[in-house]
């Protein structure tokens, strides 16, 4: 049945064909307002950001990221070691958790006898609800300690030919800056895959195994090439929460903005974690410059979020055409 | 997925009573903010903070009836507010620097605590209060120019101690703070590599070392870091029972921060700039009266605007705050009571508010 307006023409409603009742209407405002509200907010908090760094990028314009002094006392900064901190925590985090993540994610849903699937399924998701100030104070009272006295030493001996295995003094380092990140993206990256595993055709796994394979060779035959796409996205949003978390890493890293140096077991710097250290206090150029910082953030998070979209979107492209 | 369904309704439902509450919360509270007695607003310095929000703030308002509610959000931010006038006053461990004076627009800063900062280390075998050192050496250190503990400079300072053979990891604060100011501004008197080099603000390029998040980050980097030298507000030296490290004044004692030897830095001043300048009294002169004097004593210092609407309450907060009976009141939180000769200025500072 159709409703007609007094023209005798049937009414364009987003549901045309039926009745417009209040209901509908109330639902498509209220969701319309929150979309548009969002996005309003997203471009409120780019123009802030873009506005409080003018003073410092016209001070300062492309060679804030290339330099690394910040020094309030002379007003000269430069966040290229900020930059550099940022970047390997977050690629160095990535690398360590994703293998981890998708080992978890495996043992619940291939592995595991099933009455320890619920308890350990919880538990890893609760590992991702621990307030990251709690992890940061973990960090320099156990982690960083541990790492210092027994794991850097014997990397260092092991593998101090490469630069990034230095020789390490203190527990406030880029590496356990690395490790702390790990530990807070490992339950993002391992639930999201689990549910991916968990979508995969039984149909699919059965044939393969009836095929003879192995389980692992079932795993990388029929898993993982299913749940790509689901995976690289799972590394993404991964990616993203190492780039943005501050707390934790301005406990752990050491707040060296010094010379960029290839020594992962010395200090370093974030881009977040400074930002979060250093806000309460600044003023003028220096809290310009700040927020030049943030608006590196904000780039950074930006192509992260591009980038999943585009590999989203290929590997759905290419399993479209196999199947 | 009807299950699912519903999970999503409750949760809405849930989300939606959590901000009304919220709102209504936030809404009365302002309601009732706005029914009481005069407020007086401030933020700034973390530094007094235990003091103005902790005692002179209860006590203030059982015995005035004028309510002072005080945020610690740090010094630089404190600044900040008062000179946008969004709080009634500011509260700021280092004075205020030219431009910031010109910008705050007939601010006035009067001094109106005094405490101070000290060096703390962890060496294995080395208890508190046993290891000796200049500001020279000290200087040198945090330059990264000594990086071991068994340094000549170093062992000829401390005969009779066994300084290891130990790399010297060298702790400062990662966030802006008072007690950085205080250290620079010791360590520019003292060193003029580092005056140059380095310079004295509550945030400055350091040459080594890593950074600890407030007085907590520093002593925990400390704490586990054997090996490791730091400075931490003498409050926070004191209730937790850090190693502190003596340091040579010039009277020539080897001396550590407590109530007695901060008093006796501001003690050994002889004359207060009269107008608004801020007073440092680190490194402070040989006196035979005063030989005690701790090196990194510092006024922390309360900013107002010269003409405000609440002038005349901010006037008699302050006067009360200098009282002898509200200075001896926060001495347990390891604040010495201001002179005479800096209370007399102070009182003149305070005049100049409207």
């Amino acid at each position: 049945m159709s409703t007609y307006d007094a023209t005798g023409n049937a009414t364009r409603r987003p549901f045309s064909g039926r009745r417009v009742r209040p209901g509908d209407l109330i639902l498509q405002v209220v969701a319309g307002l929150a979309a548009l509200g969002s996005v309003v907010l997203v471009g409120l908090i780019a123009y802030k950001v873009i506005e409080g760094s003018r003073l410092s990028l016209s001070t300062f314009g492309l060679s804030f990221l290339t330099t690394t002094t910040w020094d309030p006392v002379h007003n000269q900064f430069g966040a290229a070691s900020l930059i550099f901190g940022t970047v390997v925590t977050s690629i160095g985090a990535l690398i360590l958790a994703t293998p981890l993540a998708l080992g978890v994610a495996l043992f619940l849903t291939e592995l595991a006898p099933s009455w320890i699937r619920g308890p350990v399924t919880a538990l890893v998701e609760t590992l991702a609800a621990v307030p990251s100030v709690v992890i940061g104070l973990w960090g320099i009272i156990v982690l960083g300690p541990v790492l210092r006295d027994d794991v850097m030493p014997k990397l260092h001996s092991g593998l101090g030919f490469i630069p990034i295995f230095g020789p390490s003094s203190t527990g406030a380092t880029i590496f356990t800056a690395i490790v702390v990140l790990t530990i807070m993206i490992l339950p993002i990256i391992s639930s999201i895959s689990r549910e991916l595993f968990l979508g995969v055709p039984s149909e699919l796994k059965e044939a393969a195994l009836g095929l003879g394979t192995t389980r692992w060779e079932m795993v990388r035959g029929v898993i993982f090439p299913y749940a790509r796409g689901g995976i690289a996205a799972a590394m993404i949003l991964g990616l993203g929460r190492a780039l943005g978390e501050a707390i934790a890493v301005a406990q752990v890293i050491g707040a060296f903005n010094g010379p960029i140096h290839a020594n992962f077991f010395g200090p370093g710097n974030t881009l977040a974690a400074w930002i979060a250290t250093e806000f309460s206090n600044a003023a003028g150029l220096e809290l310009s410059s700040l927020f030049y910082c943030a608006l590196i953030l904000l780039v950074f998070s930006l192509l992260v979020n591009l980038l999943a979209q585009w590999i989203v979107r290929r590997v759905a492209k290419k399993q479209g055409l196999a199947q | 997925m009807p299950r699912n369904g519903k999970a999503l309704r409750i949760t809405l439902v849930v989300a939606a009573a959590a901000l009304l509450g919220v709102v209504a919360v936030a809404a009365a509270s302002a309601a009732g903010a706005k029914s009481s007695a005069t407020t007086l607003t401030g933020a700034g310095s973390s530094l007094v903070a235990p003091a103005v929000s902790g005692v002179w703030g209860p006590a203030y308002s059982s015995a005035h009836g004028v309510n002072v509610n005080y945020s610690s959000i740090g010094s630089g931010k404190g600044i900040a507010a008062i000179t946008a006038r969004t709080v009634d006053f500011g509260a700021s461990d280092a004075p205020l620097t030219q431009p910031q004076g010109a910008a705050c627009n007939g601010c006035v800063q009067v001094p109106w605590a005094l405490a101070g900062t000290g060096p703390v280390e962890n060496i294995p075998g080395i208890n508190g209060l046993q290891l000796k050192l200049t500001g020279a050496v000290l200087a040198k250190i945090y330059l990264g120019q000594i990086t071991n503990w068994d340094d000549p400079a170093i062992k000829a300072l401390n005969k009779g101690l066994n300084l290891p053979n130990k790399s010297i990891t060298v702790v400062h604060r990662s966030d802006g703070s008072g007690d950085t100011y205080v250290f620079t501004d010791y360590l520019s008197k003292i060193s003029k590599t580092w005056a140059t080099k380095v310079g004295k603000a509550t945030t400055v390029n350091w040459p080594t070392g890593i950074g600890g998040n407030g007085n907590a980050g520093v002593s925990a980097q400390v704490n586990s870091t054997p090996g490791s030298i730091g400075y931490v507000s003498t409050f926070y030296v004191v209730q937790n029972h850090l190693h502190m490290v003596r340091m040579l004044n010039r009277a020539g004692h080897y001396v550590y921060p407590s109530v007695k030897s901060i008093e006796s830095a501001a003690r050994a001043l002889k004359k207060v700039p009269s107008k608004t300048a801020g007073i440092s009294i680190t490194d402070p002169p040989k006196t035979k009266k005063y030989a005690n004097a701790w090196v990194m004593a510092t006024f922390t210092y309360i900013i107002v605007p010269a003409n405000s609407a609440k002038g005349a309450d901010l006037r008699s907060f302050i006067d009360w705050a200098l009282e002898p009976a509200q200075q001896q009141s926060i001495q347990r939180l390891i604040f010495a009571p201001l002179p005479k000769l800096v209370v007399n200025a102070a009182k003149q500072r305070v005049k100049q508010i409207q």
